[in-house]
């Protein structure tokens, strides 16, 4: 058996960041499915949003929050969010982050949606990946110990506690036990669930699907973000930063048609307004071709899109055809970011002792019902920190739990279970054909705009799906880089959540945020200021409401 | 389009060594060799490959292509395939584990050898010039793909990644060893030359080092 003091899971930035915080009295181990490097993390563009700037303050960065979050974001929350920023900003600037600089030598800072203030530090267009880099780089110096492409399979949990973690090494084809005390899910989000989306092929929301099943809470699941710019047809994304930078967005009529839905933000509205303004264009005739709508940099000139968006050039004349200094970018929204999560408190501890959760897997909730551009960034980091700062106190507090009994044989039968070569229920099925309908369902039903009809379609698709999934096997037991099994277990986890998200979706009779309910199109705070808990019960989710943390800021009207 | 996929095989429980196998693959306009490898993946699920993001960002998918060193996500099909045919081999350098799969560990263990992190100033003020800033931009972004060690690296010496790393550490003038850190890899300047307009024409990232030596 091995044995860690405390195991994350995920290697991306609040992956490393909790890790780097944990290490030094204890033995920590991060475990990624993927060489930490390649983390989805290093694929954000924007910018980390902290109040840095004497003009700027933290109070405007939590209004800001509080406001964009449609008032469903824990006040508490975000106020350790945009307090802590700063000082997190300056640390990884220590660490070595290649922070952009303005001409007085300090760091530079651009404006993101729904940001009174140019508040996101950025390294170019490659935020995410500069800073994923500058903590793999100290996660070596602090001899974090790392198990490359190993997946959690279960959380080994007894009597609501902990005991050790099943895990399984893809180079080997074997699986095997962690014992340790804590460990903290950083696992990222579950942006495969849907057709049309930003993520990568890692993005399967691993962590949120096994706590789940572990009996750990999540919340808000219903909440998923659709981000609005993104390129038309591979949904790669064009960061927000172009907009941020001054991009307009244009209809086929030439129209800055954001004035009509966001009259003062304009293309800077939260990104919940902006994806729904461009479908609703696009719905009303004034799309080009009927599908997509341009996002014009053409203006910015080529120098400033060569030095401050050197990603997003390169990303749209390679996949797109199209030099964006000298044509518009064909865009179209996609799914792209997870409000929702494993739920937990304020030092991210969750319902189960010994199970931490932050960042994207994590729903503490800064973000409430629509994300700011840069908020997420921002949350890994200051989250991460907390949640290695909170499993160092635990180690002292705590004894090392049983090894782990009756939890360890139910996920031996379990995995077992994924073997074998019964015949599927429907004749030629397989998990490329289900992941496909899956992901079409998700796109088609649970998008930007929602119905109670399609909701009820969705679920019930996705009921059909779980039985011809179960019904299902993989013939190659234990070997080596069996991808296969992967995208089984994988399929496995999307079919829990794509359920959540469609049965959360449908109860909550409101629109907020990137919630919008074309038949409830209001915003009801009498009945729905509340957070959606979910937890799994004998017959599917069970779904109880929980209030939210008002502080300061009373829900009033949101106008951009 | 119609497309014949030559992938080399390899699996290291049976074969005793690696073959072609042939897919045909239709393919669509601006599609990369990535959308074609996982096409293939879908007519025989035990083929192995790595990828993750599909934007050239996360460094999973380096591999030969035509026997030319590229990220399969990152070479639009219609660049690379010739009479509508293509050869996917795993990158050459490394152990091989299975079909497009190779042993990237000692390439990562291998950064250790340049003492990869900045070691900040005492006396750092919080200020960089946004052109010093500019210097290290480029070579920062750096995915660690594997490619230019594989082409380029002897297995012994300091890798080419981690000369790439070790360089723009160097430039970063929060670092108290700087230029002197160029020492750490152990390379002649002639070396060092011919080593940049190599790694020109194959980084991925189009990483242009400066002349420093």
């Amino acid at each position: 058996m091995i044995t860690h003091d405390v195991v994350v899971v995920g290697g991306g930035l609040a992956g490393l960041m909790a890790a780097n915080t944990a290490v030094g009295s204890m033995d920590v181990a991060v475990l990624s499915k993927l060489y930490p490097t390649r983390s989805h993390s290093g694929a954000a563009q924007g910018g980390f949003n902290s109040a840095l700037s004497a003009e700027d303050s933290v109070e405007a960065h939590i209004f800001d929050t509080v406001k964009g979050s449609d008032y469903l974001g824990d006040q508490d929350a975000i106020k350790v969010l945009c307090s802590e920023g700063p000082e997190v900003i300056h640390e990884l600037e220590w660490m070595g982050v290649p922070w952009s600089r303005k001409e007085d030598g300090k760091i530079a800072q651009r404006p993101l949606g729904g940001a009174g203030f140019p508040r996101a530090c950025f390294a170019a267009d490659f935020s995410g990946h500069v800073v994923l880099h500058t903590l793999y780089e100290r996660a070596l110096k602090l001899g974090v110990k790392i198990y490359s492409e190993w997946y959690l399979l279960n959380l080994l949990v007894e009597d609501e506690r902990l005991k050790g973690l099943f895990v399984y090494n893809l180079a080997t084809g074997e699986t095997r036990v962690i014992r340790c005390k804590a460990v903290i899910l950083a696992t990222g989000g579950y942006g495969r669930a849907f057709a049309k989306t930003t993520n990568a092929f890692a993005n399967t929301g691993d962590g949120m699907a096994i706590a789940y099943r572990a009996g750990v809470e999540l919340a808000d699941m219903e909440f998923v973000q659709f981000h609005p710019t993104t390129l038309y047809g591979t949904n790669i994304l064009i960061s927000e930063a172009a907009r941020g930078e001054g991009g307009y967005l244009f209809n086929c009529r030439g129209e800055r048609f954001m004035s009509r839905y966001a009259p003062e933000k304009m293309e800077l509205a939260p990104r919940d307004v902006v994806s729904r303004a461009i479908f609703n264009e696009i719905k009303e005739g004034r799309g080009i071709e009927g599908e997509y709508v341009h996002l014009d940099l053409t203006h910015l000139g080529e120098d400033k899109i060569k030095k401050r968006l050197p990603q997003v050039r390169d990303l749209a004349r390679r996949y797109a055809g199209v030099d964006p200094v000298e044509k518009p970018i064909p865009i179209e929204p996609a799914q792209h970011y997870s409000m929702g999560g494993i739920r937990t408190g304020l030092n991210c501890e969750t319902n189960i002792q010994g199970v931490l959760a932050a960042g994207e897997a994590a729903n503490v909730s800064v973000h409430g019902a629509n994300r700011l551009g840069g908020n997420s960034l921002l949350e890994t980091v200051v989250f991460g920190r907390r949640a290695g700062i909170k499993a160092k106190e635990m180690f002292g507090e705590t004894d090392w739990p049983d090894v782990p009994g009756v939890s360890l044989e139910q996920a031996a039968e379990e995995w077992k279970r994924n073997f074998g070569s019964s015949e599927p229920v429907t004749p030629g099925d397989n998990i490329f054909v289900i992941r496909e309908e899956m992901t079409r369902t998700m796109t088609d039903k649970v998008g930007v705009f929602r119905t109670e009809e399609e909701l009820k379609e969705a679920v019930e698709i996705l009921g059909k799906l779980r039985k011809r999934y179960k019904a299902l096997k993989v013939d190659r037991e234990g070997e080596p880089f069996n991808y296969q099994l992967m995208e089984f277990i994988e399929t496995g986890y999307l079919l829990d959540l794509s359920e959540i998200i469609a049965r959360a979706a449908l109860r909550r009779t409101e629109s907020r945020g990137a919630h919008y309910r074309i038949d409830f199109p209001n915003r009801n705070d009498q009945d729905w200021l509340e957070h959606t808990m979910v937890t799994r019960g004998e017959n599917g989710p069970v779904f109880k409401g929980k209030s939210v943390s008002i502080t300061k800021y009373r829900p009033v009207e949101r106008g951009y | 389009m119609r497309l014949k996929l030559y992938i080399d095989r390899f699996d290291p429980a049976r074969d005793r060594k690696g073959y072609k196998q042939e897919f045909k693959i239709e393919t669509e306009e601006n599609e990369t060799v990535l959308d074609a490898l996982i096409k293939a993946w879908h007519q025989d699920p035990s083929l192995s490959f790595r990828r993750s993001c599909r934007s050239a960002i996360c460094g999973s998918c380096a591999l030969l292509i035509n026997r030319e060193p590229r990220l399969a996500c990152q070479s639009l099909l219609k660049d690379v395939a010739t009479e509508n045919s293509l050869t996917l081999e795993p990158m050459a350098g490394f152990r091989r584990l299975k079909d497009l799969v190779v042993d990237l560990q000692p390439f990562f263990d291998g950064l250790k050898d340049i003492i990869p992190w900045v070691l900040t100033r005492s006396d750092y003020n919080g200020l960089m010039s946004p052109e010093d800033m500019e210097k290290i931009e480029k070579p920062a972004t750096c995915i660690l793909c594997g490619l230019c060690d594989s082409q380029l690296g002897d297995r012994r010496g300091v890798s080419p990644a981690a000369m790439v790393k070790n360089v723009r550490l160097a430039l970063d003038t929060r670092d108290m060893m700087g230029i002197v850190r160029l020492q750490l890899n152990q390379r002649y300047p002639e070396e060092m030359k011919v080593f940049r307009e190599k790694l020109k024409n194959l980084c991925p990232k189009k990483i242009v080092l400066p002349e420093l030596d």
